[in-house]
């Protein structure tokens, strides 16, 4: 078995507000082996944004905290390392790309020097240094006239461009762990290809491994090893990318992988959407959090959270479906008959 | 923004849980900004003294036996509470209590008077400006730029010294000053929603443009020209005062609050609180006012839910002095 | 850059144009003409007609602003009324010390105010941060002249420490430490009517720039976090600060007739609430230019020290913001 990077258990998240704290991810397992892609995919407001932002411990900027959990990186527990701890871990041995990269740079100074910054903090180089590995990691990142542009302001660049910046900086320290929250969301379409293509070549190269956050079912085929579901704040269902898109189980996984618009549909085909919407943080229903929009919702699920049932090899999904086998096998018989 | 952020507004609404109740009928966005604004004890307290202030003007005869331009030196300087003289008498013998509650009367027609005449003045150009644009609009706004390089207080000076100091040209060199601000912010509501989808049809089905501006332009205007106007009134009656205290404002047998303070300085080391009662008088008003024009804001606009914040911030304080 | 810079200065040209048009157009407003008390009274009406005459009044309006304007091009602000004195020589005295007031109090605001404003947004909701909106509430209602009276009362007639007025004492003109005696509590007035609307400014901005993407990026780089505010928050934090400091010159010249004649500054304000009230409609001219001129040249600057601040600003791309 491969060496595991990053092992988060029973991770907790949420806000401390006037009203009392608000959960917004609850009891969240994941674990990461090195040289790894795992996706963690789910609709906005999933909690899948807090999670990362829990690893990286940035979470507490936004009046957040980790309430409960661990996260084991290369064996220490960043939940319990303090802030001073985490401003050598990240940026250098944790990096983060962000979902917008024209909001994510600052518009007062040149792309070159926001490189170089990550680099002065966290390598023993000079400035004059720092600006050569910084053109450098331009020219990584696939930027053409790499000595033109690190002279520029992130406003002269186009989307695509500084979402390469921003990837050259979060690669200049040569991070292990990459966490990619949404890194292509906000870019046209092939725009995107391209993005993904930088990334998939640069960990072939770098050896590290990703943790991509993306609501978009396809980017996570593209990209990934193994996938997390992630609903309403807790990881309904995980497991290897074929597994997933075999074999999917959970009735949210489903839904989502249905929701996709493909090329093979005709024209007048209804679009599948999932009935409802992802429940606000402080209206969580009782039970199973999928329950109100789920399409085969028994009395169990009104009343209890369903624990994680094994369903394949290394496959997981939480949903009271897999209580006893012949529930499950009836289910999937009835969605192949509808296929 | 981040998903961090939507979930933490995400949290906030217990409001919208019950919005959501079944209502007879659903209230206008008046009465709910009335309801809102009733919730906000800054803009209630600031209301309830403005009235009050409104009430000792406008009962100012009933309220005090004395007039308050009657000079008796004879009673000069008598202490607070001598001879049914609330608050004593001035230098010659003014009932300084009558003097205050007649300069509320003055104070607060200024301060509506000319929030009242920058409304119209502003509007009026704004909308032109905004509505037609072009060679227009770039004459208005020079016209703004104009009146904005100068020092404000300058520009009433220089008209009050030219005009002379009557109360007519008072309340009108004030507005004359005070328009831009409105002007300002309807033609930016103007431009902005000039080409929007509503107007483009309202246009093609051959609404003229005054019916254009009026019906569906200034509507949508309407909410932040009430709070500047609001904040509008406390400003004039700051003007007022600092004018009526240069010499250039009311003058007697008319009396403010300014000038009595003109008055009271020259008698400082003699009576120092005269100098006080005044000042604090135009504190109180313009403080009531920014608070209703402030609590008004909060209430009129939906996306910001200033009031609450503010109680939530309250309440924050109050928690961390506990723990 | 030369491109922008001819534009701003070519446009500036012609507010000040115009400034000159009102100015002189008001004056010759006033009712019987500006210069009618200026004639000598009891004159019999051939004398008159012969003064004014010489004056140059009998002359059509137009015609009488070429001759004004001209010589002011060449520098020639003409003289006083009364003591026929030349007015530059009258005015250049007074906006020395306007300045050295003006300075003081405005390098102190914004010194306390910006550190102050940043440090509460950072702690929202402290003591510190509720005083400044305290400070800010009551800075916006007071009356700034009242606040110099009661300050003068306490510090310079209670307790003696300060001077009541004036810029030096008697025969110790010149003397620097006589001088910052005599500064602070009108600089105090100044600072603390401006402070609160600074702080408030300097605080909001910097709490919009902190929820910023690129904020959460420096974090993210491992930037320690006072480092995240002073180098990647503050820049730009102070770029929509720069604007309203710029756009408020005219509020502190103004601000400082009023303090400058509660503490008897000598300075500019003071002179024009005199020149006012003796109505030497010339000097009031020259003063109400003067100011225009200061405004201006603060945009200018103002909008220079944009560019040089945000990269994202092309200076021949703006038409100027206050359009």
């Amino acid at each position: 078995m491969a060496e595991k990077l990053l092992e988060i258990e029973n991770l907790t998240a949420g806000f401390l507000t006037v009203g009392g704290t608000v959960k917004a991810t609850e009891h969240v397992s994941l674990s990461l082996d090195k040289g790894q892609t795992v996706c963690l995919v789910g609709e906005s407001g999933s909690g899948k944004s807090v999670t990362s932002l829990a690893i990286m411990r940035l979470i507490d900027f936004n009046g957040g905290a980790i309430l409960e959990g661990s996260i084991k990186f290369q064996g220490e527990d960043l939940a319990k390392r303090s802030q001073d701890d985490m401003i050598r871990i990240r940026g250098n041995k944790i990096a983060m790309i962000f979902q917008d990269p024209m909001s994510s740079l600052n518009p007062v100074y040149t792309v070159g020097d926001q490189i170089a910054e990550s680099i002065v903090l966290h390598q023993r180089k000079s400035k004059k240094e720092a600006r050569k590995m910084a053109v450098d990691m331009l020219r990584l990142v696939g930027i053409p006239a790499p000595e033109i542009r690190a002279r520029q302001y992130p406003h002269e660049l186009s989307g695509g461009m500084c979402q390469r910046v921003v990837i050259a900086i979060a690669l200049a320290c040569d991070p292990v762990l990459l966490i990619a929250d949404e890194p292509t969301t906000a870019l046209d379409v092939t725009v995107q290809a391209q993005i993904l293509d930088l990334l998939r070549s640069l960990q072939k190269e770098l050896g590290m491994s990703i943790l991509l956050i993306t609501h978009d079912m396809g980017v996570a085929a593209e990209m990934a090893d193994r996938i997390a579901v992630m609903y309403a704040g807790i990881i309904v269902e995980e497991g290897s990318v074929s597994e997933i898109f075999s074999h999917p189980s959970h009735p949210y996984t489903v839904g989502l992988l249905k929701s996709v618009p493909g090329l093979e549909g005709s024209r007048g085909d209804e679009l599948y959407t999932i009935r409802g919407n992802i429940p606000g943080l402080s209206q969580l229903p009782v039970g199973c959090r999928f329950h109100p929009r789920c399409p085969y919702a028994k009395d169990i699920c009104r009343e209890k959270s369903p624990p994680s049932f094994t369903v394949g090899e290394e496959h997981q999904a939480s949903c009271w479906m897999y209580m006893e086998d012949g529930g499950a096998a009836a289910w999937q018989q009835n969605e192949s008959e509808q296929r | 923004m981040s998903e961090a952020n939507m979930q933490t507004s995400a949290i906030i609404p217990p409001v919208d849980v019950q919005a959501v109740k079944p209502l007879k009928r659903p209230p206008g966005p008046w009465r709910t900004a009335w309801s809102k604004f009733r919730r906000n004890p800054y803009a209630m307290s600031g209301l309830v003294v403005l009235l009050v202030f409104v009430f000792c003007g406008a009962f100012a005869p009933w309220l005090t036996k004395y007039d308050p331009a009657k000079i008796d030196l004879m009673f000069a300087n008598l202490k607070a509470g001598t001879d049914g003289h609330l608050l004593g008498t001035d230098e010659v013998g003014r009932d300084i209590f009558a003097r205050l509650l007649y300069s509320a009367r003055i104070s607060l027609t200024v301060g509506f008077a000319v929030a009242a005449g920058s409304v119209i003045i502003g509007t009026l150009i704004g909308s032109i400006s905004g509505y037609f644009g072009g060679f227009i609009d770039t004459c208005f706004m020079r016209l703004v730029d104009v009146m904005n390089s100068i020092p404000l207080l300058f520009l009433n000076i220089l008209v009050l010294a030219i005009f002379g100091t009557e109360f007519r040209y008072m309340i009108s060199v004030l507005i004359l000053t005070s328009w831009m601000s409105v002007a300002r912010l309807v033609r930016g509501t103007f431009l902005q929603l000039r080409e929007m989808q509503y107007v483009e049809a309202a246009r093609a089905i051959g609404v003229s443009n005054f019916g254009i501006i009026f019906r569906h332009l200034l509507r949508n205007a309407s909410f932040p020209i009430i709070v500047n106007a609001t904040l509008m009134v406390g400003a004039a009656i700051l003007s007022e005062s600092a004018l009526s205290y240069l010499g250039l404002g009311i003058k007697a047998p008319d009396t403010s609050w300014g000038l009595m303070l003109t008055n009271a300085r020259e008698f400082m080391l003699i009576d120092p609180m005269q100098s006080v009662y005044p000042g604090v008088c135009i504190l109180l008003v313009v403080l009531a006012v920014n608070f209703i024009g402030d609590g008004i804001q909060d209430s009129l606009n939906p996306r910001q839910k200033m009031s609450e914040r503010r109680i939530d911030r309250w309440r924050k304080s109050f928690l961390k002095s506990k723990i | 850059m030369t491109e922008f810079f001819i534009r701003r200065t070519l446009q500036s040209v012609l507010v000040l144009f115009l400034i000159t048009l009102v100015t002189f157009g008001l004056i010759h407003a006033a009712p019987g003409g500006p210069f009618q008390m200026m004639l000598a009274p009891g004159l019999s009406p051939e004398a008159m007609k012969v003064q004014a005459h010489n004056m140059g009044l009998d002359q059509p309006l137009p015609m009488q602003y070429l001759h004004w304007l001209g010589n002011l091009l060449q520098g020639d602000l003409g003289y006083t009324f009364k003591n026929h004195l030349p007015i530059g020589q009258v005015i250049w005295p007074t906006v020395e010390n306007t300045f050295v007031l003006m300075g003081v109090a405005w390098l102190l605001t914004l010194i306390i105010a910006i550190p102050w404003g940043i440090y509460n947004s950072t702690k929202e909701y402290s003591l510190s941060d509720q005083t400044a909106s305290f400070i800010s509430y009551i800075g916006f209602a007071m009356p700034t002249f009242w606040f110099g009276i009661i300050l003068q009362q306490i510090f310079s007639i209670k307790l003696d420490w300060l001077p009541l007025a004036d810029m030096y004492t008697m025969d110790k003109e010149g003397q620097l430490g006589d001088l910052m005696m005599h500064l602070i509590l009108p600089v105090s007035v100044l600072t603390l009517s401006f402070l609160a609307a600074y702080v408030k400014y300097s605080r909001s901005s910097m709490m919009e720039v902190l929820d910023k993407d690129y904020i959460r990026t420096a974090r993210a780089k491992g930037v320690r976090e006072g480092k995240v505010i002073y180098k990647h928050a503050l820049r730009n934090a102070l770029i929509p600060v720069i604007t309203i400091v710029a756009l408020d010159l005219p509020l502190l010249v103004a601000g400082a007739a009023l303090t400058e004649s509660v503490f008897n500054w000598p300075g500019m304000g003071r002179l024009f609430v005199q020149m006012a009230v003796a109505r030497e409609y010339s000097v009031l001219m020259a003063i109400t230019l003067l100011t225009a001129v200061i405004v201006i040249v603060g945009n200018l600057i103002a909008d220079l020290l944009y560019a040089v601040v945000d990269p994202r600003v092309q200076l021949g791309k703006r038409g100027g913001r206050s359009a």
